[in-house]
């Protein structure tokens, strides 16, 4: 019986319940799209503050004047963590050597091997050699711009292996003035007694210490410091909200008990207090919306319930008591929020979708936990909009029924 | 006539309209408070990047190949081109110079420290206040160790050309992160802050005397304070720009500058090389606050520097900021968009609840433009007053969420009160329309009736 009438009220009136289940679903999308990026913001942010570059640095502990190094077994330790915020890990060892650019001999070959005897007329100039993995250097410095090409890959076999070809390198963008190369023209590495030919791959441009500075893979910078399977630092990216990261921090000091594990200040606190506030803004907002949402749904729900009212008088007239009368439209404003709630879910998800992929051109993940909320929200809100109907109950049926 | 049927609608069911009214005004408000939040927060962030530090690094033109690594140059004094310490003030004469919003000249030094025995640091902390006249102390020799002696400003006066004013600037500004336990120096005084890991090194504490040579010169300092920068400066002693320039007998010289500046992201016009511009457009160039633009002005200003933007840091910026504007904006459209519904929504249902009052208008033979501009005039006056409180409310909620976030108010932007009215009664208008096209429709009778 109960359900039966409920049926027939839903679909008697068709065209006015399409009408607040519209309202109703456009309300939960929009409240499910913007709870579910809210949900999502803070983990995209923290990938979009990346592009800053590493914020943590893992070094040995300064000794006295000797230039400090750790074995590059770290590395493999800090692999083997296996933790998924560390986005790339890069080893640096630095060399101070001396450079020069050499003429290519014949012009043509630019992987042949350099005489030694071309270069002694050369000028040498002292220059930073930093020797690291550019696969990674690639994942964290993503603001390098880069005239030639990329070095790709490292050498595995890093220390072990003996530099006998020219490898590839590439320069700063300071440094390849003074030493006048461009990418494809070769370059000599001269430290104590060695000599390492390079080719140029690439003329890095980044605007600070790099500029000047000579990128070699780690084991040439090895081989030329004579240092094999030693590294001066290690900088690593780590993406993750500021407790986050103080974690992997931790676990990075646990796993390595000999060395300094370092947040690099510059980022860390600028980062913490930019997601603070964008999420603040974000947060407030949404809270916004969804109060306006919330207004949207009562007012459309309030129209669906003051059609009702000629119902109520009928049902009230024909002996039904206002609990039994109010109980129907209680349920049917129940039916419209939850139907109206999961589409809008839908759509909403969707919505979030989209967004995500216009503003941070990654997907947004969307969470279960909102479709619960929005479907309670618009629950909520549609029982809200069917209040005005109580007062009916005060109402005698006459009344209504006549028309006033 | 009109106004008095006007009038004894608003009298009568002044309930009824005052809620219309306040769902109205919450929307105004919703849409005022997100539009100027909206409107402010690139700058707000921008100005919040300036935590990241300097973007702009000053070099001289003609100079050798710096030997740096993170930030500090490890090239001996003897090598390489210096500049001018006496006309920086001209950084604050472009025409951006309101975005400058800091600068520090540093200069690095290679120089042997000597950590002075703590007995007769006490004595001599008194005896030599004045210790910087001092050419040379028989030092105690407790041990020598080399590093680097950062010269810069920490927070200094600097004298702005043509004008007088001055304008106080240094690491305190570019450099924010840098913690310091203890006090920073005093510009000018024989002070200086140690880094982190080389006091560790040394066992040196804030009190302590450092005799610090280079050279022929040497100095004894007074350790005030110890740095913690997080990267190559924590193994470095950071002394007033004065004290380096002394140690190298380079006065009124410098060898690197950082500027940190308040730009404008970078997008396609910005990337154009200003050369193949036409006027107008290099007008524009010259007069929006690019980098690119930033650096040109200062590279005018300064004789023989070659300024380069630090890409990580001005990249970097850039990319969150053009994200998170287009985030905060889909997030204000998406708040007017609702705001939006809530006033159609209500301005119908208000329209709705009142079809017998049309039906009874439409019996007694009014026109049904009559009817309509009766209608459509309440709702214009309930926009009018809702829109006007929400615009005020919405102001104060706009107050309340630049404090909350960013501990500024957005600015307060009067062309906003025309349109967010406007809105809110084009908004009100289409949400009462529909549903009072439906009414009129009907026949009369039916409608009174109560069907």
């Amino acid at each position: 019986m109960f359900w039966r009438i409920l049926w027939r009220l839903l679909s008697a009136s068709r065209s006015r319940l399409l009408l607040a289940l519209i309202a109703v679903a456009s309300g939960a999308a929009i409240c499910s799209a913007l709870f579910n990026l809210n949900l999502d913001a803070g983990d995209k942010l923290t990938r979009e503050f990346r592009v800053l570059g590493a914020n943590v640095v893992v070094a040995p502990p300064h000794t006295a004047d000797a230039v400090p190094v750790m074995d590059a077994a770290v590395l493999e330790r800090i692999a083997a963590l296996h933790e998924p915020k560390v986005v790339a890990a890069a080893p640096y060892l630095y060399v101070s050597a001396q450079a020069a650019a050499a003429t290519p001999s014949g012009g043509t070959a630019v992987n042949e091997k350099q005489e030694n005897g071309k270069e002694e007329k050369a000028d040498y100039v002292p220059v930073i050699v930093a020797g690291t993995w550019f696969d990674q250097v690639a994942l964290i410095n993503s603001w390098w711009k880069v005239e030639g090409q990329w070095v790709s890959g490292r050498d595995a076999a890093s220390g072990t292996h003996e530099v006998s070809d020219s490898a590839d390198c590439m320069v700063g963008k300071e440094a390849a003035k003074t030493l006048g190369v461009a990418p494809g023209s070769q370059l000599t590495l001269r430290y104590a007694d060695r000599q390492i030919p390079l080719v140029v791959k690439g003329i890095v441009t980044a605007g600070g210490s790099d500029d000047s500075q000579v990128f070699v893979d780690l084991s040439v910078a090895q081989s030329l410091a004579g240092l094999a399977g030693r590294i001066g630092l290690v900088q690593i990216s780590v993406r993750g909200s500021a407790p986050e990261i103080e974690n992997v921090l931790h676990q990075l000091s646990h796993a390595l008990p000999a060395l300094d594990v370092l947040p690099v200040r510059q980022l860390a606190a600028a980062e913490g207090r930019l997601l603070e506030r964008i999420r603040g803004l974000l947060f407030a907002t949404v809270f916004l919306i969804l109060l306006m949402t919330a207004l949207g749904v009562l007012a459309a729900m309030a129209g669906l319930a003051l059609e009702r009212r000629r119902d109520v008088g009928l049902m009230k007239a024909l002996g039904g008591s206002v609990r039994r009368v109010m109980r129907f439209f209680l349920a049917e404003a129940t039916a419209v929020g939850i139907v109206g709630g999961v589409i809008g879910w839908g759509v909403g998800m969707l919505l979030s979708e989209w967004i995500g992929q216009r503003v941070f051109a990654t997907s947004v993940t969307p969470r279960l936990i909102v479709l619960p909320v929005t479907v309670g929200l618009m629950i909520a809100v549609s029982l809200a909009g069917a209040l005005p109907l109580r007062l009916l109950g005060r109402v005698s049926p006459a009344e209504i029924l006549r028309g006033e | 006539m009109f106004l008095r049927i006007v009038k004894d609608s608003f009298t009568r069911q002044a309930r009824r309209k005052l809620l219309t009214a306040a769902v109205l005004a919450l929307g105004t408000a919703v849409a005022t408070a997100t539009l100027s939040v909206a409107l402010d927060v690139g700058d707000r962030l921008a100005r919040e990047f300036r935590a990241l530090g300097a973007n702009l690094l000053v070099t001289p033109q003609a100079d050798t190949l710096p030997l740096e690594i993170g930030g500090v140059d490890y090239r001996p004094v003897a090598a390489g081109a210096y500049l001018a310490d006496s006309n920086l003030g001209k950084l604050k004469t472009i025409f951006w110079r309101n975005n400058v919003i800091g600068f520090s000249p540093f200069l690095d030094v290679p120089v042997a420290l000597h950590a002075v025995a703590d007995a007769s640091a006490a004595s001599d902390s008194v005896a030599n206040a004045d210790s910087k006249q001092a050419g040379s102390f028989p030092s105690p020799q407790a041990s020598a160790t080399t590093a680097t002696l950062i010269g810069t400003w920490y927070s200094h006066d600097v004298q702005i050309p043509n004008d007088g004013g001055t304008f106080r600037t240094g690491v305190a500004t570019t450099n924010p992160w840098w913690h310091v336990q203890g006090n920073w120096f005093h510009d000018g005084a024989a002070e200086c802050v140690i880094g982190a890991a080389l006091a560790r090194r040394l066992g040196i504490a804030v009190g302590q005397m450092l005799d610090v040579g280079a050279g022929e010169h040497t100095v004894r300092l007074h350790v005030v304070g110890i740095v913690s920068a997080g990267g190559q400066e924590d193994d470095a002693v950071l002394a007033p720009l004065e004290i380096a320039q002394q140690l190298s007998d380079r006065p009124g010289q410098y060898r690197r500058l950082l500027v940190s500046a308040l730009t404008k992201p970078e997008d396609s016009f910005s990337q154009r090389d200003p050369a193949s511009m036409a006027p107008e457009e290099y007008d524009r160039w010259y007069c929006s606050p690019y980098i690119s633009s930033i650096s040109h002005q200062i590279q005018e200003q300064l004789p023989a520097v070659e300024v380069r933007p630090i890409r990580q840091v001005a990249e970097g910026e850039g990319r969150i900021l053009a994200r998170v504007s287009a985030l905060m904006w889909l997030v204000t459209m998406a708040a007017l968009l609702a705001a939006a519904v809530a006033v159609a929504a209500t301005a119908g249902t208000t329209v709705l609840e009142r079809r017998q009052e049309i039906g009874l208008m439409k019996a007694l033979g009014a026109s049904r433009a009559l009817v309509g501009a009766f209608f459509l005039g309440e709702q214009w006056l309930i926009a009018l007053l809702g829109g006007g409180a929400g615009y005020v409310l919405g102001l104060g909620l706009a107050h309340l969420l630049g404090q909350q976030v960013f501990g500024v108010s957005p600015q307060l932007r009067p062309i906003l009160l025309p349109v967010v009215l406007g809105v809110a009664a084009m908004v009100a208008t289409l949400g009462s329309l529909a549903p009072l096209r439906n009414i009129m429709r009907l026949d009369p009778a039916p409608v009174l009736r109560g069907e």
